[in-house]
């Protein structure tokens, strides 16, 4: 009986070592050549040091259809769940060691089994993904696989956070998981992703390629704004991810836990008061104005290296979690374009789908102008970020700081679509649009037939700066619940912020509206 | 006395002068150019004229408007300051002829004391020793060889005009002297418009010492001791002291009698200042006479315990000196630095923008004259010096270490400083041991980096304030998740050692954290085997400083998360140390070393400025270091040198355009 027990036990043990090394030595040699860490040490690094409890380790994927390659025990890829600073996630995380991570039927079902969990518990899920796409060998069950997962993604958007740290190839349909996460993380010069790779492409377009300069992160941070995040490597990507999750409530009934970084919540901040340059052509760098009034001077940017012109990211008022969006007048003097409207959209629905309260800082001075913008769709896009601030029903405060000209100042989470409460300083000028333009439409006979045109337009638009160019007319007509001194714009936001906490807002029910996506 | 001034000046000393003024009751008038119409002095001051634009030459240079506004505002005397209009006798006639006072000499001695051949003259008839060389300017090479050979090598080429080093060079033997005299006249022509040079022998080992002095309309002169300015950078003073550790009471005797007889012979009146060269074996030259208050003031007036602006002022009203020569008392040691808005690790190219944070230290003997407050603008218009930080001591030794410890707690942010730089200075055992000499810095630094590696003992401090920073903030994470554990789940076991290995460039320490730190109570770290009980303060993230009591002792570190790591600057350390768990320190072993991120095939300009000259054209061949582009930003040319090797691709910039950070410059085709 006993000698059966030990050999049961042996049995076990023997799998589960299996199981742990996976591809073998060589090749986890190799993934550390490459400058990339093993699947099972990037979770140790994610997660709280023992906290990690494996599922499916054992699970044996389906072998090939052909019959040529050889199963392996955990499929290529290990999942479970653990905590990270005590709060309970789930991960997945793919071995390249293991048949280059390639996805099969084995290696889906084990990542649905998690997010089903997730789902079920509420708690975020994170996917580390270093793989080489669908296992051609399995054939149609590897791209039903994907099916599968793409299914759950989207079943839990909203419902749970779900982050994405690419820390290898990602290449074909695989990338449209990751694409529908909330986050996604890059690692710089080891991750790449595309639909359709560099041979593909040289075979259509005849263009060479590499490529890093097709999908790496660089580009996907700057150009194409599919990462969120770049990071220099696998060590520091799971502390930002670890840092991204501080910010973020568990799922979409809970809120954003209260982090006390002892910073008073009536600190005030005299730089404040000379950080708009007398000549409202001039910039000044809106940062400066964030990292003021946040909680610590901490800020956690989203999309940093893409459009630029509009800042957003996380931060915390009070100890609560905020997501700020904010026009940066030091890039394209702040303007919304189509990637800064898609930008802000995405941001502004992710926050409200997680009870995360909104705060705008506006100085815009309108949509971008030109064909390029246009034809590219400026109408659909920034309805995107009309939309999504509309539709917000988290706290809305809103900033009016310098410029707030026209369409793109109601877009920017303003009075009229709704915010909650709305401030602006002394230095805001709310208008259709800057005096130049309004002067040459108002006074455009009299400009034109003047016998110094230039005078007189300048004198006009002196006259409608005088008259426009501060908020105390919109102040007047109610439109602004208060004119603040710039420094203290921090004591307003937190105690606004108190008064919000309880909101609820219901809306007419519907299956869900329609965003012009 | 006076009952209203006007201070034809800006920054730090027209805010000083205005302090003594309402001391005294005198009512201020400031000048204010466009630039500063939200500067510090303009508020500070009772009244305030705008004289024109950013420009100095539209503001601070011109002397119509400034005569005009003191006219106007009804002040009776204009205070110069340092700089601008300080030493221009054109200035001091038209204050006279506007029949108002200037307080400071007379223009016929400002014009003598500003050229250096007739100052030297006058300096030799009052038998004060000058350094051996001609008196006239020469004629060609072969003259100055000729005279080389006289005085012996290496020799100095120096332009009559002008100051701060501008077409000096050195020259230590027969065959470079035609380059050399070639180099130096191009550049003095070009600074001053004037093309007299001279030759004197050069001073090897030199200190910088200079005495004040003051003098009345009566004749009645006295000196305040000596100053020593030897730490300077390409002729810019850094670090100044009164006493010098160079200067027995004989030798400040000694020397400031010359400084007076100078004086004397001058006819000079009001505060000025007699600058020596002194060699290795103490034997002093006069090298020239400032006539106005010098930046350094501060360190005689903490020694002497007298306020140098205020006896300016009776001087200038008239009133006789209120002491003769045994009046004066010496009492401590004084040390100041200058704080200067600039970035020593790219070359020490000016910085601008605003204020965002400003914390000026505090505290018995400490003294900080600062032309700025938070949200204030450096312009590019002006001159990088922010403030000065001036130490009190009863010795040396004490004024350095509470030089250091306040440089510390200096905390400036929103424009790149030199704090660190002069903190790194103080800190080097040859400071303290005062073995000066104006080549000190080149001696010990290299691109604003000291060529020693910062003391162990340091950078252990360092370390464990920066390990207790990113322990502390980890543990605030866990712990506001702690309420919500019942709804999430999770471990929560802290465990009570913590393990930490941190890199701080090729420094690795291992660092241990017994138990949880908390606020108020004391903890035991461990770095490398040695033992450290640290109070524990309370951790306010947004400060971005912290003073911690480390065995007892307190000291104070700037702190800055840059992604997941901590730059500290303290006692001249400034470098981001990385703070790793044991496992995560394993793992990064096979982290590829950071690529350099920065773009190598195009020139970025690295300031906003006006582009003086460039120097490289299209298809040239250029190496790493080679000076492309000379930009002139607050008064300072710099170069921009080649990032790479590489041929020019192309030139997007021209002489005389206006440039912003940031802006492509060069082009480049890199070699493969």
């Amino acid at each position: 009986m006993d000698t059966q027990y030990n050999t049961t036990l042996e049995t076990l043990e023997r799998l589960r070592a299996e199981s742990r090394a996976a591809g073998g030595e060589e090749k986890k040699v190799d993934q550390h050549r490459k400058g990339k860490l093993t699947a099972r040490e990037r979770l140790e690094l994610l997660l709280d040091s023992g906290s990690f409890e494996e599922f499916d380790i054992l699970k044996l994927g389906r072998g090939s259809s052909l019959g040529e390659e050889k199963s392996y025990l955990g499929d290529g890829v290990i999942t479970g769940h653990g905590s990270i600073d005590g709060r309970e996630v789930f991960v997945f995380s793919q071995d390249f060691t293991v048949l280059g991570g390639s996805l099969g039927e084995a290696h889906a079902q084990k990542i649905c089994k998690v997010m089903d969990l997730a789902v079920k518990v509420g708690a975020p899920i994170i996917g580390l993904n270093d793989s080489g796409g669908a296992r051609i060998q399995e054939g149609v069950d590897a791209l039903a696989a994907y099916g599968e997962i793409f299914h759950r993604n989207v079943r839990a958007s909203g419902v749970v956070p779900q982050i994405s740290c690419i820390m290898g190839p990602c290449a074909g349909g695989a990338v449209y998981s990751p694409s529908i996460t909330d986050f996604v993380f890059m690692v710089e010069d080891s991750s790449y992703m595309f639909v359709t790779g560099p041979s593909v492409v040289k075979t259509v377009t005849h263009q060479d390629i590499t490529s890093e300069a097709l999908g790496g992160a660089k580009v996907h941070a700057s150009r194409s704004g599919v990462a969120h995040f770049t990071v220099h490597n696998d060590v520091l990507a799971l502390r930002e991810v670890r840092r991204l999750i501080s910010y973020l409530p568990s799922n979409n009934r809970l809120r954003a836990p209260i982090l006390d970084l002892s910073d008073a919540p009536d600190r005030t901040d005299p730089a404040l008061d000379f950080l708009i340059p007398s000549n409202s052509n001039q910039t000044y760098d809106m940062n400066v104005l964030i990292h003021s009034i946040l909680d610590g001077a901490e800020f956690m940017e989203v999309h940093a290296g893409f459009a630029r012109n509009i800042i957003c990211g996380f931060g915390r008022l009070g100890g609560q979690t905020v997501g700020l969006v904010a026009n940066q007048p030091a890039v394209l003097a702040g303007v919304l374009d189509n990637d800064a409207s898609f930008k802000a959209g995405r941001f502004v629905r992710f926050c409200d789908a997680f009870n995360i309260p909104l705060i705008s800082l506006v100085d815009v001075p309108g949509f971008m102008p030109g064909p390029d913008q246009e034809h590219g769709g400026i109408i659909r896009h920034g309805a995107k970020l009309l939309y999504a601030f509309t539709e917000a029903t988290v706290p809305r405060i809103s900033v009016i700081i310098r410029k707030a000209y026209g369409g793109a100042y109601l877009v920017m989470n303003s009075k009229h679509i709704h915010c909650d409460v709305n401030y602006a300083w002394p230095t805001a000028e709310i208008a259709v649009m800057g005096p130049k333009g309004a002067a040459e439409v108002i006074h455009r006979k009299e400009i034109y037939s003047a016998e110094d045109p230039e005078a007189v337009l300048n004198e006009k638009m002196e006259e409608y700066r005088r008259t426009f160019a501060n908020p105390f007319l919109a102040a007047q007509r109610g439109y602004i619940d208060d004119v603040i001194f710039p420094r203290d714009t921090r004591s307003h936001l937190i105690r606004t912020l108190q008064m919000l906490d309880s909101k609820k807002t219901k809306g007419p029910d519907r299956k869900h509206g329609n965003i012009p996506l | 006395m006076f009952n209203k001034i006007l201070i034809a000046n800006r920054g730090e000393i027209a805010i000083r002068i205005i302090r003594t003024c309402n001391r005294l009751g005198i009512g201020t008038v400031a000048v204010y150019s466009d630039a500063d119409s939200r500067s510090l002095h303009r508020h500070l001051a009772d009244e305030a004229v705008h004289i024109g634009e950013s420009p100095s030459q539209k503001s601070y240079l011109d002397i119509a408007k400034i005569v005009a506004a003191a006219k106007a505002t009804g002040a009776q005397a204009i205070h110069p300051g340092y700089g601008f209009l300080s030493e221009k006798a054109d200035f001091a006639k038209a204050i006279q002829e506007a029949g108002l006072v200037l307080i400071g000499p007379p223009a016929e001695v400002i014009d003598v004391m500003g050229d250096k051949i007739t100052s030297k003259e006058l300096a030799k008839n009052a038998g004060v020793p000058v350094i051996p060389g001609t008196i006239e300017a020469i004629k060609d090479e072969k003259e100055a060889i000729a005279i080389a050979a006289e005085i012996g090598y290496p020799i100095l080429l120096k332009p009559a005009a002008g100051g701060g080093g501008k077409g000096m060079r050195i020259v230590r033997k027969p065959e470079d002297m035609k380059d050399a005299l070639a180099a130096s006249r191009k550049e003095t022509l070009k600074a001053f418009n004037d093309t007299r040079v001279f030759v004197e022998r050069y001073i090897e080992q030199p200190r910088h010492i200079e005495i004040q002095v003051l003098a009345d309309s009566q004749g009645h002169v006295v000196h305040l001791g000596e100053r020593e300015c030897s730490i300077q950078r390409r002729y810019q003073k850094v670090i100044e002291e009164s006493p010098s550790p160079a200067v027995s009471p004989e030798l400040r005797e000694r020397m400031g009698r010359a400084a007076c007889d100078l004086a004397r012979q001058a006819k000079y009146v009001n505060a000025g200042t007699v600058e020596f060269v002194m060699d290795a074996q103490h034997n002093f030259y006069f090298l020239e006479m400032n006539t106005r208050l010098q930046v350094e003031h501060p360190v005689t007036e903490m020694v002497t315990g007298l306020d140098l602006v205020e006896l300016q002022l009776r001087i200038a009203a008239g009133e006789p000196l209120p002491f003769d020569q045994s009046g004066v008392t010496f009492n401590g040691w004084a040390i100041e630095a200058r704080i200067c808005a600039e970035d020593p690790t790219r070359g020490f190219i000016p910085s601008t923008g605003m204020i965002t944070r400003y914390a000026a230290p505090r505290g018995k003997g400490i003294r900080v004259d600062s032309g700025v407050n938070i949200g204030g603008k450096i312009d590019v218009y002006y001159d990088s010096m922010l403030a000065k930080l001036i130490c009190h001591g009863k010795t040396r030794e004490d004024a350095r270490r509470m030089l250091i410890e306040a440089l510390n707690g200096y905390h400036i942010e929103g424009v790149s400083t030199n704090i660190d730089f002069v903190t790194s200075v103080l800190c080097l055992p040859e400071f303290a041991e005062g073995a000066l000499t104006t080549g000190f810095i080149d001696q010990h630094f290299d691109g604003g980096v000291s060529k020693r590696s910062p003391s162990l003992q340091y950078l252990q401090l360092a370390a464990l304030a920066a390990t207790l920073i990113y322990h502390t903030r980890t543990v605030a994470v866990r712990e506001s998740l702690l309420h919500m554990v019942s709804d999430i789940g999770g471990k929560r076991d802290l465990g009570r050692m913590h393990q930490y290995k941190v890199r701080c460039q090729e420094d690795l320490f291992e660092v241990a954290l017994e138990g949880t730190p908390v606020s108020g109570e004391t903890c035991t770290i461990r770095i490398d085997g040695s033992t450290h009980r640290v109070e524990i303060p309370t951790f306010e993230f947004f400060r971005r400083r912290l003073k911690l009591n480390i065995n007892g002792q307190n000291y104070r570190f700037r702190i800055r998360f840059e992604e997941s790591f901590i730059f500290m600057s303290f006692n001249g350390i400034s470098r981001l140390f990385e703070v790793y768990t044991p496992k995560e320190w394993e793992m990064m072993r096979f982290m590829p070393e950071k690529a350099d991120q920065s773009l190598n095939n195009i020139l970025l300009c690295p300031m906003p400025g006006l582009v003086v000259d460039v120097l490289a054209q299209k298809g040239e061949r250029v190496f790493r270091g080679q000076n492309l582009v000379i930009l002139e930003s607050m008064k300072m040319e710099s170069g921009v040198a080649s990032p790479v090797d590489g041929v020019i691709a192309e030139v997007l910039v021209d002489k005389g355009q206006a440039v912003e950070a940031d802006e492509v410059l060069i082009k480049f085709e890199l070699e493969k």
